[in-house]
């Protein structure tokens, strides 16, 4: 393999990781922007919707990678899949919400991020504790139709992950930059009090923030598992984890931010993967995090909600 | 007079709570402690439950070092954990078998102060060094070497408001165990250290025993509980407490809060640093592993859960979660076995409760957060309120002249302007906030500044406390120049203040908040807070009576309610106790942001008067009050703002009747109506 066709093949991968991290860290950059909240329990709704996708495919009969379809009746079904997981995890999130955070609103300090971190275990210890601690082989019925570009191989699968996840964040694109709703969070976004006595209905505006989220949080759940083959409980802290330096990479807080963060971390996972070692993957990346943290807290490309403390 | 039982039972439980409060039942209490905790092995010879008690102490250690971080300073460290590597590896590399360089005549004088062996291997021709640096030894080396990381870390970090901060702390924490795990030749990777020694104590060797271990780790546990109570009742420990409730009330109060900061990173990594020690010592040998995230939030937890802040609190928590995880579970896990066996059902037969220790401490963490905040022990009891006659009692006014010490003792040349500012300005985006300000404050004068809101006033005292850097211009108090220094220098060179919207420190009693205002005028380390030596002692008991001095100023208002915290004051009593604690830092001039705002007509009056007492005591005093009544009758000059611009100066009177302070503050029509009114 050339240095081109190897440069090619991960630049395909990264993007692949890239959009799925990105769709994961949108759903830190809105409740962030919103409510300045950190959310842990982010990681575990991830994870979470990667099990319920499985269960949704199982349900219609599939198991394993040997069973594949083509053309509509594949589409009917990864679509099916899609939202019966959006609107499952974009409940989850509506609950933790509910329950967890909307008493502690607007309590000073790091007492709500606490309790998001107490949630985030509570999710992954009930999914530990009932489906045990072995990697799920995963329902998949996407047939392995791949491309070859010189030495480079593109899959249907990743081509599907790019269409699926772009339309996904240009709906939410949409969403925000049209809707009454989302206007009413990007009011609400730049100064809560403001929005309020405008009318506003902050708990509405954070209920919806979190309910898509965390809709995306089971997309990308599902796009892991169809990705990758597996799940496992363990998956939501580094994923998690990527994502949410994702985030802070393209500004905590800025939409658009969010998504190319995510297309970079993807990036620099499979670039570095390949030119350097594996296993020091994770210390880059959590030096990306540090770093940008300490030196460009408002992220490389700016924050779009102002600070508010 | 007889008491009803119920009545007595009533009052049993406070007058308990006041005995334990008192230093000497807590003596008491604490020697019963340690005896029991003496007496442990004697009663429960269990070498597994021994085992895990001296587990137990470990993790008692960590959570009252990450309370001084956590509890004391506000800081959320989720990376804790790294910490308590760093120790365990300092530790575990220079006393085990994992480096074994060649041997060399370098070495002799480390072999003759008893840190290296030679060690020979049949038929191998080159001898090796056996690293063996004592435990005892290494105990304070590992402590400073992680604290060492610890400021090393924190120094660039730290300025990172809290959830930023979590998270760089979450960075750092993952980080330290994957370079562990990724650096064989030190660490021996995932496979573990080889062979770390135990500790040995005048030729007994502790070996794998537990009981040794048990006792070290009730010695360190208390050791760390003297030092965390010391530190926590004293100028450092009050700083700490200051920059969790408000840092930039601290920082005007004169804490330097990047050092304080710092100082809490190197005291907790530091207990984190010698734990580390103690453990690998005990396991005698080390993984990543035992160092990564769910070991960071395990000890948030036991913060949680006992009390964050409270130094008996978390050493309850962490107890509890450790004892809960070892003893009970694996009990209870048999027991549900035994059901199981008995009822035939196989679930019951298979499930492992220990397993589910992480669900349960996601499930304190969410109850405690939503329920108790303040965890088992909290830090603070409940203080008894005020009776309704103490309550009700007329209000002495204080501020008798000449009656007490001048409030600072620095020596003001009355000929010289003592604050005088040239060309102040600052700009926020496109709006000009101040522009071009001048202004002159001669000692022993009460200067107003006012103006309609928004024109600048509170940004012109940020500019002159140091808040707020100028853009341009200078500002110089007694000949020195001041322009753009850090508060807290600005407060130690004589300039304190009071805040519009009030900041004070909520969860401290009205005595450690006016504690913190000497801040600047003492000079307690870490060490001597620990040590509490002479010194220490006499300057603490200086501070405190100059607090009650201060206190006396407003007569009865604060006085009865010194043990009271903060939060539960009214808004005058806050007003006051703000006051009060500006006025303990020895300013020469005083800034007051509209200090009667909230007050009624009588505690206005009040205030009004003890505010020109401030003056005849030798401060002189720079106001923003919106109240005209006040400032015509204390203020000796007036300056007016409008848009960050002076437009007037002068008398009360002369300003009064300056046309663009009526425009300013009636608008044009209704400065023409004035005049007409006048005419007629």
């Amino acid at each position: 393999m050339s240095v081109f066709d190897v440069l090619l093949q991960q630049v395909i991968n990264g993007v692949s990781l890239g959009a799925m991290y990105a769709l994961l860290a949108l759903g830190f950059t809105m409740v962030y922007g919103i409510i300045e909240l950190i959310n842990f329990a982010h990681f575990n709704v991830f994870m979470v919707g990667s099990f319920i996708a499985l269960w949704v495919f199982e349900a219609m009969g599939f198991s394993g990678q040997s069973q594949v379809l083509y053309g509509l009746p594949l589409f009917g079904v990864l679509l099916v899949g899609l939202v019966v997981v959006m609107l499952v995890t974009g409940f989850l999130g509506v609950a933790i919400e509910r329950v967890a955070l909307r008493p502690m609103r607007g309590f000073p300090g790091t007492a709500p991020m606490i309790t998001t971190i107490g949630v985030s275990y509570i999710l992954f210890n009930i999914i530990l504790l009932t489906i045990g601690a072995n990697t799920l082989n995963y329902a998949n019925p996407m047939p392995n139709v791949r491309w070859e570009i010189g030495d480079a191989t593109l899959r249907l699968r990743e081509v599907l992950l790019w269409v699926v996840s772009f339309i996904l964040m240009l709906g939410l694109h949409y969403f925000v930059r049209y809707t009454k709703m989302g206007k009413a969070m990007q009011a609400t976004a730049q100064d809560q009090e403001a929005a309020r006595m405008m009318g506003v209905d902050v708990d509405r505006v954070v209920v919806t923030a979190f309910f898509l989220g965390s809709a995306l949080a089971g997309a990308a759940g599902m796009i892991f598992g169809l990705y990758y083959n597996y799940t496992s409980f363990i998956i939501g802290y580094t994923a998690g984890l990527r994502a949410f330096t994702a985030a802070v990479l393209g500004g905590i807080g800025n939409i658009p931010g969010a998504m190319l963060g995510g297309i970079l971390i993807g990036l620099i996972e499979s670039l570095g993967g390949q030119f350097l070692e594996v296993r020091w993957t994770d210390v880059i990346i959590f030096s990306i995090l540090v770093l940008v943290l300490v030196f460009r807290p408002a992220g490389i490309f700016g924050r779009m909600a102002p600070s508010k403390s | 007079m007889s008491t009803s039982p119920l009545e007595h039972a009533r009052g049993f439980l406070p007058i308990f709570w006041e005995r334990v409060r008192s230093e000497q039942w807590r003596r008491g209490v604490a020697l019963v402690l340690i005896v029991l905790a003496c007496a442990f092995p004697l009663i429960d010879g269990n070498e597994g439950d021994l085992d895990a008690a001296a587990n137990a102490t470990a993790f008692a250690t960590l959570a009252l070092g990450l309370n001084i971080v956590v509890g004391f300073a506000g800081l959320l460290d989720l990376g804790y954990a790294a910490f308590f590597a760093i120790g365990a590896y300092t530790y575990g590399i220079f006393s085990s078998y994992q480096i074994q360089p060649e041997w060399s005549s370098f070495w002799e004088p480390f072999q003759w102060l008893g840190f290296v062996a030679r060690m020979h291997t049949e038929g191998v021709p080159i001898d090796h060094v056996h690293f063996q640096v004592s435990f005892w030894l290494m105990l304070p080396v590992s402590a400073v070497v992680a604290a060492f990381f610890g400021i090393a870390f924190g120094a660039p970090t730290l300025r990172l408001k809290g959830d930023y901060l979590a998270i760089v702390t979450l960075g750092f924490g993952e980080i330290v165990p994957i370079v562990a795990r990724n650096t064989p030749y030190l660490t021996n990777g995932a496979m573990g250290l080889n062979g770390a020694l135990p500790p040995q104590l005048f030729g007994y060797n502790f070996g794998v025993k537990s009981l040794p271990f048990y006792y070290l780790g009730v010695a360190l546990v208390v050791f760390l509980i003297f030092v965390s109570t010391r530190l926590k009742d004293s100028r450092i420990g009050r700083a700490w407490l200051a920059i969790r409730e408000d840092e930039i009330a601290a920082e005007a109060m004169g804490v330097n809060r990047t050092k304080l900061k710092l100082l809490a990173f190197a005291v907790g990594a530091g207990f984190a640093g010698m734990t580390g020690t103690f453990y690998v010592a005990k396991l005698q040998t080390a993984t990543p592993e035992m160092f990564t995230f769910p070991v960071s939030v395990m000890l948030l937890v036991m913060i949680v859960l006992g009390g964050t802040g409270s130094v008996a609190g978390v050493v309850v928590g962490a107890l509890l979660l450790q004892l809960l995880q070892s003893w009970f579970l694996q009990d209870l896990t048999e027991w549900v076995h035994a059901l199981g066996r008995f009822t035939s059902i196989g679930f019951l037969e298979r499930i492992d409760l220990v397993q589910s220790i992480e669900l349960i401490f996601g499930i304190i963490l969410v109850l405690m957060m939503l329920y108790r905040r303040q965890g088992l022990i909290p830090e603070r009891m409940a203080v008894a309120a005020l009776t309704h006659a103490q309550q009700t009692a007329v209000p002495s006014r204080g501020s008798k002249v000449g009656e007490f010490k001048p409030l600072h003792s620095q020596t003001v040349d009355s000929k010289r302007p003592l604050l005088e500012i040239r060309g102040l300005s600052k700009a926020f985006g496109g709006i000009q906030a101040v522009k071009g300000l001048d202004l002159t404050v001669m000692p022993g004068s009460i200067v107003a500044v006012i103006g309609p809101n928004g024109s600048g006033k509170t940004t012109f005292f940020n500019l002159v406390t140091g808040l707020t850097r100028p853009d341009g211009g200078s500002v110089t108090l007694a000949g020195e120049d001041i322009t753009g220094e850090g508060p807290h220098l600005i407060v130690e060179k004589g300039i304190a203040r009071t805040f519009q919207n009030l900041r004070l420190f909520p969860n401290m009693t009205l005595m450690e908040n006016v504690l913190v205002g000497t801040h600047t005028r003492t000079d307690t380390g870490a060490l001597g807070a620990v040590l509490r030596t002479p010194h220490v002692r006499h300057q603490e008991a200086a501070a405190r009576e100059r607090v009650m001095e201060v206190l006396g100023i407003f007569g009865n208002r604060l006085m009865p309610r010194r043990e009271h915290l903060a939060k539960t004051l009214s808004y005058a009593n806050r007003r006051r106790l703000e006051i009060a604690r500006a006025i303990i830092t020895e300013p020469v001039l005083l800034l007051l942001d509209e200090p009667t705002a909230g007050m009624n007509p009588t505690e206005t009056l009040e205030l009004t008067d003890q505010i020109r007492g401030l003056r005849d005591r030798g401060i002189s005093i720079l106001l923003i009050e919106h109240k005209l009544n006040v400032v015509n009758e204390i203020a000796e000059k007036v300056i007016v703002l409008d848009h960050g611009e002076k437009i007037a100066e002068g008398s009360p009177a002369e300003v009064h009747r300056n046309e663009e302070v009526l425009r300013a503050y009636l608008g044009r029509t209704a400065t023409a109506a004035v005049r007409a009114a006048a005419a007629s």
